[in-house]
């Protein structure tokens, strides 16, 4: 997974702003900047990002309320509000209402904001694989339910094989259930050592 | 209370009846000699009044004897034929007298047989004095008759007598001198009494002096000295007496009217008294039509009046008159009286002095009575009045007693309030220093809220080009030292070259490939940029801290000369985007304008306050931000007499205010903000601050187009604040 390139979308009103971002950070990650929030949503929209970048103060949306816009589309990318100036009170508003994952003031430090980017990626990782993860379970339940509802038809149906058939069934269900508990205990352990780290 | 008028009634008439009775007594005690003789009276009447002394002996058979002292013939137009004997012997000094002063006329004749000898005339009808008591010389010859013709329009009664003549001037004087002692009573009584009616206005007085005046009169006309009045006219001397009876009947019903209260008491007994006017008012008519016996019987009629008023008085005192009870006892009295004549007249009562007093005395005591009763009633009126006006004092006085206590209790209250106001006027002062201090403290939170509004705003202006001059800054050293990297890859490749090394083109092949590997021409171009955005951060870094100069001295009062267009330019730099992302900010400023003398720190103050107001303004107004505008001039504006100005305009499209606020924005603490978001001092300040500059400020505004602040900087009349012209100069 770490051999993945990590996407960040930057989005600032002073062009100087988006051109030293990319020029310290084009090394480490796939770069891409904007100058317009609508121009942003657009690009969010076309590809997937892993972590975007907002200036606070811009003329006409604050990066607080641009992520506000796209939270509900984009739930896992990871934000961070990048602000010339301490305007705490929206900051920390922003930050209790979980729109804002972490907040890097400028004039940013390279190495602090390229960590940021990076756990930010982490999280937005973490938040994926979580959700294909739970997707992966809940597809596995349903289809234990379909076998167990087939089994049941064919109890129905009776017959003089329908005993061994569905405990042969059975003993299926049974194996398969073991093998994906198996399997989600070893990613929940993955889990929990990553967390460690 | 009450028994003291109820004594004095008992009084007044007990000490009347004693005098009455005292008065007839002595009237009795007088009279007791003997003086006229009886004359024997033989009489007959002549219808048709034509009969004449010469045909009279002829009638001889018609004579009838008339009996008693006082014959009385009743009312009757006829004429009389008395023919008088029983005088002979008599003393020469005798006399015969008619003692009788209402007959109209009596002739006497002295007749031998059929001739007559003698003739006299005297009545009423000849208006002679001395007739009041005709007075008839004996005839000469005992043999001779004599004869009287008599015609009245009163009732006939004959008293004739025989007197000695001295005799008769002294019953002359005596009746003279009763009449005018009656007369003066009557007059005292009536100018008494006219008196009283004039001063007290009550109409009972008006009408009981009508009634002395009438009832005086009656009497004048009862004893025939009415014709001292009006002579001898025959028509006066016929209905004179029935004219003052009745007169003094109306005066008496009014009166009776009046005193009574009929209206009051005895509303229904009024009928009956307008009745009795009537038959008063039908007396005169007669009288006026020279019907005198007509008048006469209705007068008699109406002296049903008199028992009539002694019921209804009666009625009235048990209606509760008290007054009534007086008039009771003068009616009784004068009906007594009259009564008394009526027998007299009739023959029942002795014809003596005595009871010839009976009316005038009935009269006068009536009057007095009446008199009495007015008094009492005025008296009791007065008593009413007295009570009322006790009433009325008691009540004054309790009003004064209880005015004084409120005045006691006001004025303890205005002590109190006084002592209170005292204390709430210290209260006010000390609350009063408090808010001066909290003013001052509220000026020193507005100039640190528009220092941290700026601070604010320096912080993002700076911190951008900051970062990204150090961010470009990291970025180029590390493009340099990938740069240099196939630099010194080239220099080893060329080097080895020249010194002929085997592995020189293996060199030149690595350097080639790192130089391809780093994108040698991507590094040349984005090292290019890293310095160029290096360079422009530091510009913009400059710009900033020179626009910051003029705040340096911020609070600093030093005035300094100073470009209005700087001022405003880096005021509008130092608001940022905190003013110019949230509105088109528009600049127009006008160039080389002269340098002014100012505090430039208050006067940035000003500008940003009225910046940010104006931008907030159009936040209120408008959505979209592409909407709110502003715009800022700066020009010189010619003002004719009043020189140049250098004019500030400072315009926005945001709400606008109302009149109210438009007239109250420079008011200290007035804010259209909520509470806790705006001290309201802002503008107040740069009024303030304004004023301080000699500066002309300006506001129009309308609802829903926008506000327009006007400050206008006098050229010719700026100097350094704080010297004078001359210094300036120098």
């Amino acid at each position: 997974m770490t051999e993945e390139i990590i996407r960040v979308l930057y989005l600032d009103d002073e062009e100087p702003n988006l051109f030293s971002f990319k020029a310290a950070f084009r090394r480490d990650f796939e770069i891409h900047t904007c100058q317009e929030p609508h121009e942003a949503v657009r690009m969010l929209d076309d590809q997937e990002f892993h972590v975007v970048l907002s200036d606070q103060r811009m003329p006409r949306i604050s990066g607080v309320e641009f992520f506000e816009l796209i939270m509900p589309d984009h739930p896992d990318v990871s934000r961070v509000l990048v602000t010339g100036y301490a305007d705490t009170d929206a900051v920390v508003d922003a930050i209790n209402k979980g729109q804002v994952y972490r907040f890097v003031s400028k004039p940013w430090n390279e190495e602090e904001l390229r960590s940021v980017i990076k756990s930010a990626y982490d999280l937005n990782r973490s938040r994926v694989s979580n959700a294909q993860e739970g997707q992966q379970v809940l597809s596995a339940l349903d289809g234990f339910m379909e076998e167990v509802d087939r089994l049941k038809r064919e109890w129905a149906v009776g017959g003089s094989d329908a005993l061994s058939t569905v405990g042969t069934g059975l003993d299926d269900l049974r194996l398969k259930m073991a093998n994906e508990r198996l399997r989600y205990g070893q990613w929940v352990l993955q889990q929990n050592e990553r967390k460690q780290q | 209370m009450g028994f003291r008028p109820r004594y004095g009634r008992v009084w007044g008439i007990a000490l009347l009846s004693v005098a009455f009775i005292s008065l007839l007594t002595g009237c009795d005690t007088s009279s007791s000699e003997k003086q006229v003789d009886s004359l024997q009276l033989d009489a007959f009447s002549d219808p048709s009044g034509l009969l004449k002394a010469e045909d009279v002996h002829l009638r001889l058979d018609l004579l009838e004897r008339l009996e008693g002292e006082r014959p009385n013939l009743g009312l009757s137009s006829e004429a009389l034929w008395v023919r008088v004997s029983g005088w002979q012997g008599a003393p020469r000094q005798a006399r015969i007298i008619l003692d009788n002063p209402t007959v109209d006329s009596i002739d006497a004749v002295v007749m031998d047989g059929a001739r007559v000898l003698e003739f006299y005339r005297s009545g009423a009808a000849y208006g002679k004095v001395e007739d009041l008591i005709p007075t008839f010389n004996l005839p000469l010859n005992q043999n001779h008759q004599l004869w009287f013709r008599v015609r009245s329009t009163k009732p006939l009664v004959l008293p004739f007598s025989l007197t000695r003549i001295d005799r008769v001037e002294t019953m002359r004087e005596t009746r003279d001198l009763a009449l005018a002692l009656y007369t003066g009573i009557v007059l005292a009584i009536l100018i008494y009494n006219s008196f009283l009616a004039f001063s007290t206005g009550q109409r009972a007085y008006f009408s009981y002096t009508f009634v002395v005046l009438t009832v005086g009169l009656v009497q004048w006309c009862f004893n025939g000295y009415d014709r001292l009045i009006w002579g001898d006219i025959p028509w006066m001397s016929q209905n004179g007496l029935s004219i003052m009876g009745a007169l003094s009947g109306l005066a008496a019903l009014m009166f009776a009217r009046e005193f009574l209260e009929v209206r009051r008491y005895t509303p229904r007994w009024n009928r009956l008294i307008q009745g009795l006017l009537l038959i008063y008012g039908c007396a005169l008519l007669a009288a006026v039509c020279n019907r005198p016996i007509i008048a006469y019987n209705l007068v008699n009629l109406g002296a049903l009046s008199a028992p009539a008023m002694l019921v209804l008085s009666l009625v009235s005192w048990r209606k509760g008159n008290s007054s009534a009870l007086w008039f009771f006892v003068a009616w009784l009295i004068f009906l007594v009286a009259v009564t008394m004549q009526a027998l007299r007249d009739f023959g029942v009562l002795a014809s003596t002095p005595v009871t010839a007093l009976f009316l005038p005395l009935g009269t006068v005591f009536e009057m007095l009575l009446l008199s009495f009763a007015l008094g009492d009633r005025i008296n009791l009126l007065k008593r009413s009045s007295d009570a009322a006006n006790a009433k009325a004092l008691a009540a004054s006085l309790e009003n004064e007693r209880i005015v004084k206590e409120q005045n006691a209790a006001l004025e303890g209250r205005v002590q109190q309030r006084t002592e209170a106001l005292a204390k709430a006027n210290g209260e006010l002062s000390g609350a009063l220093d408090e808010l001066q201090g909290a003013q001052d403290q509220l000026i020193q939170t507005e100039k640190l809220a528009s220092l941290g509004q700026m601070t604010a705003g320096i912080a993002h202006e700076l911190n951008n080009p900051i970062n990204y001059v150090q961010s470009n800054a990291t970025s180029l050293h590390r493009d340099i030292e990938e740069l240099i990297e196939i630099v010194d890859g080239y220099a080893a490749a060329i080097a080895a070259m020249e010194s002929g090394s085997s592995g020189a083109e293996t060199l030149v092949q690595e350097a080639a490939d790192r130089a391809r590997k780093l994108d040698l021409n991507f590094l040349k171009q984005e090292s290019r940029q890293l310095v160029a955005g290096i360079l422009e951060g530091a510009d913009r870094t400059t710009k900033i801290v020179g626009g910051l100069r003029v705040f340096g001295r911020m609070d600093g009062d030093k005035p300094v000369q100073a470009s209005l267009r700087e001022l405003l330019e880096s005021s509008i730099t130092v608001l940022g985007d905190r003013a110019r992302s949230k509105a088109k900010i528009e600049v127009n400023f006008a160039k080389d304008l002269p340098l002014l003398w100012c505090q430039s720190g208050k006067l940035s103050q000003v500008f940003m306050n009225i910046i940010v107001n104006a931008v907030q303004a159009t936040e209120a107004r408008w959505d979209d931000p592409k909407e709110r505008q502003v715009s800022v001039s700066l020009e010189l504006n010619d003002r004719g007499s009043d020189g140049e100005a250098m004019l500030v305009r400072i315009e926005d499209n945001g709400t606008g205010m109302d009149e109210e606020t438009r007239q109250r924005v420079f008011d200290p603490f007035y804010t259209t903000k909520d509470v806790g978001k705006g001290t309201g001092l802002g503008l107040s300040i740069v009024k303030g601050i304004l004023d301080d500059h000699g500066a002309i400020v300006e506001v129009e505004s309308a609802l829903a187009k926008g506000t327009t602040f006007l400050v206008m900087f006098p050229v010719g009349s700026n100097v350094k604040p704080g010297t004078s012209p001359n210094e300036l100069k120098s």
